[in-house]
């Protein structure tokens, strides 16, 4: 009874003014955008969107090749990462998050370029493997798909470790000690428990890679060459030019676009219902 | 609080899609409702807008000249490219000092432009809608200065404060697109030849033909810059980039596609293939001369050359833009620097041919052999014709797609 007099009811207002500052921020700075963008990516009629697709085939295909490729490849060096870390860190557990993270006190740029001096043909990686013949002594791996995947997957990896490291932190230990007294094998107990457990975890760094990496430009631009370019590169090096605007407008939206559909049918893919 | 609504105003021109957006209108109403720009421009008393601004200058001056000088104050912002000032430093270039002394006029010296495209992108919708981008001078390239100037955009440069004008080289001092030069004076020439690593290649490299050899398949690399790519192609084909067709174009971009195709070019890139050049992964390279005179310190194995069929050239040039604070100031410094005795050790010290007549005089003796300063045959250099925006249009988007896409 007391406590029923003690919850005053909730102003209707109060959400209101809660949302209001985000709202407003991304009315001004996404919206609005959005809508100038959409208008742009029309002036000139609906063909701009047909010429995207037969001008810009193999551009759109790479990057989405490279995105995916560096998503998986995040997951697959950043999940036993993740796993370790929460799961047998121990006391080692935040010195260990905290060296996933120290690479982004420096610039996004300067760890790009600092691969550029890893990569180059006089550097320690390619002498390494001319020296073993992977390599042959006119190869290189700068400007190949190699070098701007790699960056890609090394730029982006934090992302996929840190919200596969939360969800595995989250799971209850009782659970992965049921497996064993179940009789499953070590193996079983993971595929069976810890892994679906941990799928949210997955999504989302999924995500966080796939996303930024399809619209990502910085390393194509330093790592890659002529059969590196990506939508980004196609945008940035061209925005300036007034004539291309609306057909530029046009790419984002389709680049946004495959995103949106990518991310659906993965959500999808990996079962949606315990994710949002 | 003017300053706020400044930094709003011009944060707002950065949504380069605005004007164009076909809001454009909506757009401009905003920005004239944001009031003046610049705290120095607000005193003059020019009411010249849009698009017949190009004779304010000089009427400004006529008709306050006696009583309010058309110096508007003791500052002005010069806008430039990197590397076109000695040190690239205001408080420490002998030029800028020396010139703050004798005029006791600070100059607040910005070496922010980094792309014509970029630059036009960024202040083009204050232009367009007659307001002033807060700066006295910019230094563009010729084919932007000739869309500039037709889109009233600049003012007429005033021959009494400007009297070392006549100092101008001949080859520079009548291009098409500004007889006489009245809205605008050359601040730099350079040339686009070949760059080459010659610990990297079998024997010097001469002509456009030699870095189409199979042998440095994927060692290669071409600018961005149509212009000078497909100029140099152009010569190579024996058309003329001064004379030729839009087809003539056309053609050296299908040469230019052709062998791209079989893998011969490493990239297509801007000011990026001086880093790889350096590096050593790129042997070869279409080039600017300033940026391997630059690179030349540190990496004696470049070398730079024109291609006997003719090369490239290009003149970026400083213009007053329209509502500059301080367009008097903005003279006295471009007079300044046209005094050969100023010029002479600025030119020697950027490393760049100088527009200006005796400042190769001025020069040590080892600035005046130098040939990125002094080229010793300035009969091979070309400059691309003044194109109608229809067949930079074509042309554009030619070379994008058979480089990029």
């Amino acid at each position: 009874m007391a406590a029923a007099s003690d919850a005053r009811p909730a102003r209707w207002y109060i959400p209101w003014i809660l949302l209001a500052p985000g709202l407003l921020w991304l009315i001004l700075f996404f919206v609005v955008p959005l809508i100038q963008l959409g208008r742009l990516s029309l002036d000139g009629g609906l063909s701009n969107y047909t010429t995207v697709f037969s001008d810009n085939a193999e551009v759109i295909l790479r990057t989405f090749t490279f995105a995916a490729i560096a998503t998986v490849a995040c997951i697959a060096l950043g999940y036993p990462l993740a796993y370790v870390i929460a799961i047998r860190g121990g006391r080692y557990k935040n010195a260990l998050l905290a060296l996933v993270v120290l690479p982004f006190f420096t610039t996004y740029l300067i760890r790009t370029l600092a691969w550029k001096i890893l990569l180059y043909d006089g550097g320690p990686v390619v002498g390494l493997l001319r020296f073993l013949h992977v390599l042959g002594a006119n190869d290189s791996l700068l400007s190949t798909n190699w070098a701007v995947i790699g960056a890609l997957t090394y730029n982006f990896l934090p992302f996929m470790v840190l919200p596969i490291y939360v969800s595995l932190e989250k799971v209850d230990r009782r659970l992965l000690e049921a497996g064993p007294d179940l009789y499953a094998s070590g193996w079983r107990t993971f595929r069976k428990v810890t892994l679906p457990l941990s799928i949210p975890g997955v999504f989302a760094g999924s995500l966080l890679t796939f996303i930024p990496a399809s619209g990502d430009f910085v390393n194509a631009e330093l790592l890659g060459g002529d059969g590196q370019t990506m939508i980004g590169n196609i945008i940035e090096r061209n925005f300036g030019k007034e004539f291309f605007r609306p057909e530029l407008s046009a790419l984002s939206f389709v680049l946004m676009a495959i995103i949106l559909v990518g991310v659906l049918i993965y959500a999808r893919l990996l079962g949606t219902e315990e994710l949002v | 609080m003017t300053d706020e609504r400044d930094e709003a105003v011009r944060a707002w021109s950065r949504r380069q899609f605005l004007a164009t957006a076909g809001l454009g209108g909506a757009a401009l109403a905003f920005l004239a409702a944001c009031g003046s720009s610049g705290g120095s421009s607000a005193g003059t008393t020019t009411t010249a807008g849009g698009t017949t601004t190009t004779g304010a200058g000089t009427t400004t001056s006529t008709s306050t000249g006696t009583t309010v000088p058309e110096t508007s104050g003791d500052s002005m912002r010069f806008l430039n490219w990197p590397l076109y000032i000695e040190g690239d430093d205001a408080s420490t270039s002998p030029t800028l000092t020396g010139f703050t002394e004798a005029n006791k006029i600070k100059v607040d010296y910005r070496p922010e432009i980094d792309g014509n495209d970029s630059f036009f992108t960024k202040y083009e919708p204050l232009l367009k809608a007659g307001k002033g981008i807060d700066a006295d001078i910019v230094v563009l390239t010729s084919w932007l200065c000739s869309r500039m100037i037709k889109a009233g955009y600049v003012q007429e440069l005033n021959a009494t404060t400007f009297p070392n004008k006549a100092s101008i080289v001949d080859r520079l001092a009548n291009p098409t697109w500004d007889p006489g030069r009245k809205f605008s004076i050359p601040w730099a020439t350079g040339q686009t030849g070949i760059a080459y690593n010659k610990d990297k290649v079998d024997g010097p490299i001469t002509s456009i033909a030699d870095i189409l050899n199979p042998k440095y398949k994927n060692r290669v690399t071409l600018l961005d810059e149509w212009r000078d790519s497909v100029g140099l192609f152009m010569l190579e084909m024996g058309t003329s980039p001064e004379t030729g067709s839009v087809a003539d174009a056309l053609k050296a971009i299908e040469m230019i596609k052709q062998y791209r195709d079989k893998g011969q070019f490493r990239k297509i890139t801007g000011n990026g293939y001086a880093e790889d050049l350096a590096l050593g992964d790129v042997w070869i390279a279409l080039a600017w001369s300033g940026d391997i005179a630059n690179l030349k310190k540190d990496n004696p194995s470049l070398e730079f050359i024109l291609p006997p069929k003719g090369a490239m050239s290009f003149t970026d040039n400083a213009m007053i833009p329209i509502k500059a604070g301080n367009k008097k100031g903005a003279e006295l410094l471009l007079n300044y620097v046209y005094d050969p005795k100023v010029a002479g050790p600025l030119y020697e010290s950027i490393v760049y041919v100088p527009p200006v007549k005796g400042a190769i005089e001025a020069m040590t003796a080892e600035g005046k052999a130098n040939t990125f300063i002094n080229p010793t045959d300035l009969t091979l250099l070309h400059d691309f014709r003044d194109l109608t925006a229809a067949e930079d249009e074509e042309i554009s988007r030619a070379f994008v797609a058979a480089t990029q896409q």
